[in-house]
């Protein structure tokens, strides 16, 4: 599903990532655990094609390194559900519709469809009583789960979280790995980059840890030899 | 789908009511100015036209031409450039005399010096100054023909005077077309940086530039529908205005005015997808 192959990235001088090699197989759960500035966005930018590496190979699903042209990084993203610290809500707009324009940029559902889908990611949740809500009358927990709602609203295959928690207290944290696990058990790849170890030791699953951009060697999982995605 | 796009349209329009404002009093000038060329051009066009109705040659003929040979030439003159009318020598005096209306000084002229002569209506293609040049000195090689003669430097300089109004308005209308691209253009940019958290996010979540342009497009669309019908509407009372001093002046008929407001929509899809292809590159991860 998602292979590094010997990623470096830098910005400038600073060094994000380097040589870093692993794979991750479908339906698994991955939690990237590292400090602050230890390379965990970087590595979920680049495998959303937000950034590219400088050396090295970053293959997702069918989608096999390089720069991809616009229209193919919008495909790759449009198979994947993404969860952001800062929740990346529209302000002006509904905690339905916030959740409906995902369904509607997936483009693969009919206009009739939108509505049934987008409730019943609201349901999964628990967010249908805040549907008319604009997400600055939400708790930050409410906010993220809307997002988690946005992200899974088109059944993706891979889920990824970058520092799901971190602007939620601890009933609001609790409730969003609750959701994360719950989703990640109904079938969907979980990738999740934390500071935080009691996260990693909610969500189970393989733990990577980055220290300073390189992946610890306990953790490391060598790279596949003529690396298959997923 | 295209409910979501036309109000994601109005949406955008309607946070950003100064910045459409702008552009539609900015494309709204443009085109006024453009329109008023084209109420001109037009109207130069229909007087030309009109005064292009009395244009006509006179092809003098040799006093032995028979009334045969006068027939025969006006078959030739029918066949291949328009219609003629035979005015005979007595004819072409009794004119004259009309003209001239003093009698002393007619009778100073002792016999008719008049020749008959054929009045050519030339058909519409040939009433510019080059071919009606080229038809007289055609005519002018028939053995019935003693001259033509069709007033060359008048109709050049009608002929310039339609070339002229032509270029004027191709020119306004150019001026105006680049006006709205950087209008749409600078508007567009501006529109899309005040939603650039917006397209952003779109981004992330996968949506591709059409997508996202969509509605943008739309709403710049609607913005030209909007200026093009107010300029059409403010040539129109300048017509109407002019026309209480000018009665010929008329206002363009609803193909010329369907055809303006569907020109200007036309360049404005094209002014804004051009610009939201580059500017959209510019924002977004």
């Amino acid at each position: 599903m998602i292979a590094f192959e010997h990623v470096t990235k830098r910005y400038g001088e600073r060094l994000a990532l380097d040589d870093v090699s692993w794979r991750m197989d479908e339906g698994e759960c991955v939690v990237v655990l590292g400090a602050s500035a230890a390379g965990k966005t970087t590595l979920l930018r680049l495998i959303t094609h937000e950034t590219q590496p400088t050396s090295g190979r970053v293959i997702v699903g069918t989608f096999r390194g390089g720069r991809l042209p616009r229209g193919h990084r919008a495909l790759l993203r449009r198979t994947l559900g993404i969860v952001y610290e800062d929740f990346r809500l529209l302000p002006d707009r509904s905690v339905f519709e916030n959740v409906a324009l995902a369904v509607r940029i997936a483009g693969r559902f009919a206009d009739s469809e939108v509505i049934p889908r987008t409730l019943r990611a609201l349901e999964e949740v628990g967010l249908h009583q805040h549907q008319r809500a604009l997400p600055a009358e939400l708790s930050f927990g409410e906010r993220q789960r809307c997002a988690i709602a946005r992200a899974i609203v088109n059944r993706p295959a891979l889920l990824i979280a970058d520092e799901p928690t971190g602007a939620l207290e601890p009933r609001s944290a609790s409730e969003v790995l609750d959701l994360l696990r719950r989703i990640h058990r109904e079938g969907a790849a979980l990738l999740v980059g934390t500071t935080r170890p009691e996260v990693a030791d909610a969500l189970g699953g393989r733990r990577l840890t980055l220290v300073e951009g390189r992946l610890s060697e306990a953790a490391a999982h060598p790279a596949p030899s003529g690396a298959a995605g997923g | 789908m295209a409910i979501f796009f036309l109000r994601e349209a109005w949406r955008s329009i309607n946070a950003h009511r100064g910045l459409a404002f702008t552009a539609v009093f900015s494309m709204t000038a443009a085109l006024t100015l453009c329109a008023t060329f084209l109420l001109v051009s037009f109207n130069v066009q229909r007087a030309l036209l009109a005064i292009g109705d009395r244009r006509e040659m006179v092809v003098y003929l040799k006093d032995e031409a028979s009334d045969a040979d006068v027939k025969l030439l006006q078959d030739k003159i029918t066949q291949y450039y328009g219609s003629s009318t035979f005015v005979s020598r007595a004819q072409a005096w009794s004119e004259f005399s009309q003209q001239v209306g003093d009698p002393e000084l007619l009778q100073a002229v002792e016999t008719n010096p008049l020749p008959a002569s054929l009045r050519v209506k030339l058909r519409p293609e040939l009433q510019n100054f080059a071919a009606m040049d080229t038809c007289a000195h055609e005519i002018e090689r028939f053995p019935q023909v003693e001259a033509v003669r069709f007033g060359a430097e008048w109709v050049r300089r009608l002929d310039e005077l339609n070339d002229d109004a032509r270029r004027t308005a191709l020119a306004a209308g150019a001026v105006v077309a680049l006006a709205i691209v950087l209008v749409l253009y600078n508007t567009l940019r501006l529109t899309v940086v005040a939603r650039r958290q917006q397209v952003e996010i779109m981004n992330r979540l996968g949506a591709g530039d059409r997508f996202i342009a969509i509605p943008f497009v739309i709403e710049a669309l609607l913005e030209v529908l909007i200026a093009a019908t107010i300029s059409l509407g403010l040539a129109g009372a300048m017509s109407y205005a002019a026309s209480q001093r000018l009665p010929s002046v008329s206002f363009l008929p609803p193909a010329w005015s369907l055809a303006f407001v569907g020109g200007a929509v036309v360049l404005g899809w094209l002014a804004s997808t051009l610009a939201l292809t580059r500017i959209l590159r510019t924002v977004g991860p």
